[in-house]
C-alpha cells in the first residue's frame, strides 16, 4: 500500500461521498431522512473536530448548534427575513459568538475548557428555555428550508432533494475543512496541539490560533445548526441540551479525533444504531453506550484512526530502514 | 555593541533562590558558554531569558530596550530563539514539517488559510537548507518519534536556527550524544554565523574552551566567575569550585 495517511482519509470521504449520492436517492422516503440527519449531524462532528485539530476539546459545542438554529429560526418565523439570507447572519453569529466567548474559553484548555464551553453552552440553554420570544420550552414551529428551486431545480420539501442538499453541503463542509487542515494556519493548528509551548517558543501566538479555530468551529456549528432547524421545521432548547454535545463528542471519538471523516462515519454510525436500537429496545441508549464504549475500548484511536495506524504499521513493516532509525 | 543585557536578574521558586542578581552582557556576535555545576540555575537563566519564566526582580534589555515585561512569544519576535535541554519537538511531524512550521512561524506565513503549505515552495528550500545545517538532510522525511535521541538534539537546534534569531540560546545541545554526534554538534556550532549572538550551556568543557569568546560560570544562582576561556582556566575560585584537575568539569552527567 503506497499510499499516504492523508490520501487514504481523502479516499475513504471521497467514497463515502460518491456512495451517499448514489444510495440516497434509491432508498425510502424514509431512509431518506436518515441520511439527511447523519450528514447534519456530521457537519456539526466536522465543527467539532476542526477545533479538536488546535488541541481543544469542546463539551458545549451544541451551544453553537443551537446559535445557528435559533438565529435562522428567529429571522425567518420571527422576522420574516428570507431564508437564504438568515443562513448567512446566522453563520455570522456564530464567528461572532465564537470570538466572544473563544476570548474567554481559549485560554484554557483540557478539564477547564471542557468546564468553560459546558457552561457558555448551558446559558444559552436556560435562555432560550425561559425566553418567551422563542416560545421558552414549547418550542417554535414553522421554520421554513431554503428555497433553491429556481436555482437548481431542487425542491427542498422533497425527503429526497432535502437529503441530497444536506449531503451536497455535508461534502461542502468536509472540503472547507480538509483544506484549511493542509493551509499554513491548519498545519500550526496541528502543531499547537501536538505542542503548544514550542509555538509560543517560536513566536507563535498559540492564544490567536486557537481563537480563530474556535471561531471557525462557530461558523460550521451554527451552519450545521441552520440545516438542523432547515430538517426538523421546529426550534427547541433541545438543540443546545448538553446531550447533543455529548453525541457529537461521542461521534468524534468513535469515528476518530481529528480525521475529519471519522466524524462522519461516526454520525452516520450513530444515526443508523439509534434507529435500529429505538425500535427494538426500550433502553436503547443503554445499548448505545455499551456499543460505543466497545468500540472506544477495542479501537482507542477510533475507527478511522485505528484503520490509519494499522496502514501506517503495515508501511513501515515494509520499508523498514525507516522504521529501524528509532532504536538507540 | 551589547545586544542582551541582565541586570539584577533574580528568580526564586519557594525559597529556594535560583536566580541571584546576575547582571550580564553580551555583546553582538560574539559566543559565550555558561557552565556550572547541576542545578545552578543556568537552564532557569535561559527561561528568564526567552521569557518561559518571568524574573521575580531585575531587568532584561535586548538592544537597550527593556524587554523584562514581554512575553515568551514577543520575544521570540524581536529575535531571542532557544533550545531545550529536553527535546520540545512536534512528534508526529517529520523533521522537515518541524523546521518548516518554524520558518512558516517566523516568516508570518503561519496564519494564512488560503493557500496549501506545499505551495510555499520558498518555504520548503529554507527548511531544507536547515536541515542541511544540522546535517539532517537524510532524515528529512521521517517522523520525529522514529528518530534517533542525537537526531532529535539535532533538530532541537534547527528549530531555533530556523527562526533567524538575534540571539540564540543552546541549552546543553550535546547532552546524551555519541561521540561522533557529538563531534559534529561541535562542528555544527562552531560554524554558527558569526553575527548571531550565541549562549551555550554546555558540560563538555573541550567544546566550551574551543567555542566560547567568554565563559560565565554560575554556582548557587550568582555570578560565580566570568572571563575568556584562559581566564576561566586560570581561576583559582573555579578551579576549586568546578573544574577538575584536567580540566573536566565536576558533575557532567549525561541528561
Ligand atoms: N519550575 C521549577 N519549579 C521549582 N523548582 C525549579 C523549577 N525549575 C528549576 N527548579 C530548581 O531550580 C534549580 C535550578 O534548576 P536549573 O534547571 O536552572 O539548573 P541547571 O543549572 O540548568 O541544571 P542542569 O545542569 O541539571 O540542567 C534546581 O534545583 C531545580 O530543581
Ligand atoms: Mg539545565
Amino acid at each position: 500500500m503506497s499510499l499516504t495517511r492523508n490520501q487514504i482519509r481523502l479516499l475513504i470521504g471521497a467514497v463515502i461521498a460518491v456512495l451517499s449520492l448514489v444510495v440516497q436517492p434509491r432508498m425510502s422516503a424514509f431512509a431518506q431522512e436518515l441520511f439527511a440527519e447523519a450528514a447534519i449531524l456530521a457537519i456539526f462532528a466536522l465543527s467539532l473536530d476542526i477545533l479538536a485539530r488546535s488541541g481543544l476539546v469542546s463539551f458545549g459545542h451544541a451551544g453553537f448548534l443551537g446559535l445557528g438554529a435559533y438565529a435562522f429560526g428567529g429571522l425567518t418565523v420571527l422576522q420574516n427575513w428570507p431564508a437564504g439570507a438568515a443562513v448567512f447572519v446566522a453563520i455570522a453569529i456564530g464567528i461572532v459568538v465564537g470570538l466572544i466567548v473563544g476570548i474567554f474559553a481559549v485560554r484554557t484548555s483540557g478539564a477547564f475548557f471542557i468546564m468553560v464551553t459546558l457552561a457558555m453552552a448551558e446559558m444559552f440553554y436556560s435562555w432560550v428555555f425561559r425566553s418567551p420570544i422563542f416560545n421558552g420550552a414549547d418550542g417554535m414551529g414553522g421554520v421554513p428550508r431554503l428555497d433553491i428551486k429556481s436555482l437548481t431545480g431542487l425542491d427542498l420539501n422533497n425527503p429526497v432533494s432535502f437529503a441530497t442538499f444536506c449531503i451536497v453541503m455535508c461534502i461542502l463542509a468536509w472540503i472547507v475543512v480538509e483544506f484549511i487542515a493542509i493551509t499554513p494556519f491548519g498545519r500550526t493548528l496541528d502543531a499547537i496541539r501536538q505542542n503548544p509551548n514550542r509555538i509560543s517558543a517560536l513566536g507563535g501566538r498559540v492564544f490567536s490560533y486557537r481563537l480563530a479555530a474556535f471561531a471557525l468551529s462557530g461558523a460550521i456549528g451554527a451552519f450545521a445548526g441552520v440545516m438542523k432547524v432547515q430538517h426538523t421545521n421546529f426550534l427547541s432548547p433541545d438543540l443546545a441540551s448538553w446531550i447533543i454535545s455529548g453525541d457529537v463528542l461521542i461521534i468524534a471519538v468513535i469515528g476518530g479525533m481529528g480525521t475529519f471523516v471519522g466524524g462522519i462515519i461516526g454520525a452516520g454510525l450513530l444515526v443508523y444504531l439509534k434507529e435500529i436500537l429505538s425500535s427494538n429496545f426500550g433502553h436503547w441508549y443503554l445499548f448505545l453506550g455499551g456499543i460505543f464504549i466497545f468500540v472506544a475500548l477495542v479501537l482507542p484511536r477510533g475507527i478511522v484512526g485505528t484503520f490509519l495506524d494499522w496502514t501506517d504499521g503495515r508501511r513501515a513493516s515494509k520499508s523498514a530502514p525507516a522504521a529501524t532509525e528509532s532504536e538507540t | 555593541m551589547t545586544t542582551l543585557e541582565t541586570r539584577k536578574l533574580c528568580k526564586s521558586f519557594g525559597s529556594l533562590a535560583v536566580t541571584q542578581d546576575v547582571t550580564l552582557t553580551f555583546a553582538s556576535g560574539k559566543r559565550y558558554a555558561i557552565i556550572g555545576p547541576n542545578g545552578a540555575g543556568k537552564t532557569t537563566f535561559f527561561n528568564l531569558l526567552a521569557g518561559n519564566l518571568r524574573a521575580d526582580s531585575g531587568h532584561i534589555l535586548l538592544d537597550g530596550r527593556d524587554i523584562s515585561s514581554l512575553d515568551v512569544t514577543s520575544r521570540a519576535h524581536i529575535g531571542i530563539a532557544r533550545s531545550f535541554q529536553r527535546n520540545n519537538l512536534f512528534p508526529e511531524l517529520s523533521v522537515l514539517d518541524n523546521i518548516a512550521m518554524a520558518c512558516a512561524l517566523q516568516q508570518g506565513i503561519a496564519p494564512s488559510f488560503w493557500k496549501p503549505m506545499k505551495s510555499y515552495t520558498g518555504l520548503r528550500n529554507d527548511a531544507l537548507a536547515v536541515a542541511r545545517q544540522v546535517g539532517l538532510e537524510d532524515d528529512a522525511q521521517i517522523a520525529v518519534r522514529q528518530l534517533s535521541y542525537g537526531s532529535q538534539r539535532q533538530l532541537e537546534v534547527a528549530l531555533a536556527l530556523a527562526c533567524k534569531p538575534k540571539v540564540l540560546l543552546l541549552d546543553e545541545p550535546t547532552s546524551g550524544m555519541s561521540p561522533q554526534e557529538t563531534a559534529r554538534m561541535d562542528h555544527l556550532i562552531k560554524n554558527l554565523p558569526r553575527d548571531i549572538t550565541t549562549i551555550v550551556i554546555e558540560h563538555d568543557m573541550d567544546i566550551v574552551l574551543e567555542f566560547a569568546d567568554e565563559i560565565v560560570v554560575l554556582d548557587y544562582g550568582r555570578v560565580l566567575e566570568q572571563g575568556t576561556p584562559a581566564q576561566i582556566k586560570a581561576s583559582s575560585i573555579v578551579r576549586q569550585r568546578y573544574l577538575g584537575e584536567e580540566g573536566q568539569a565536576v558533575g557532567s552527567r549525561a541528561p
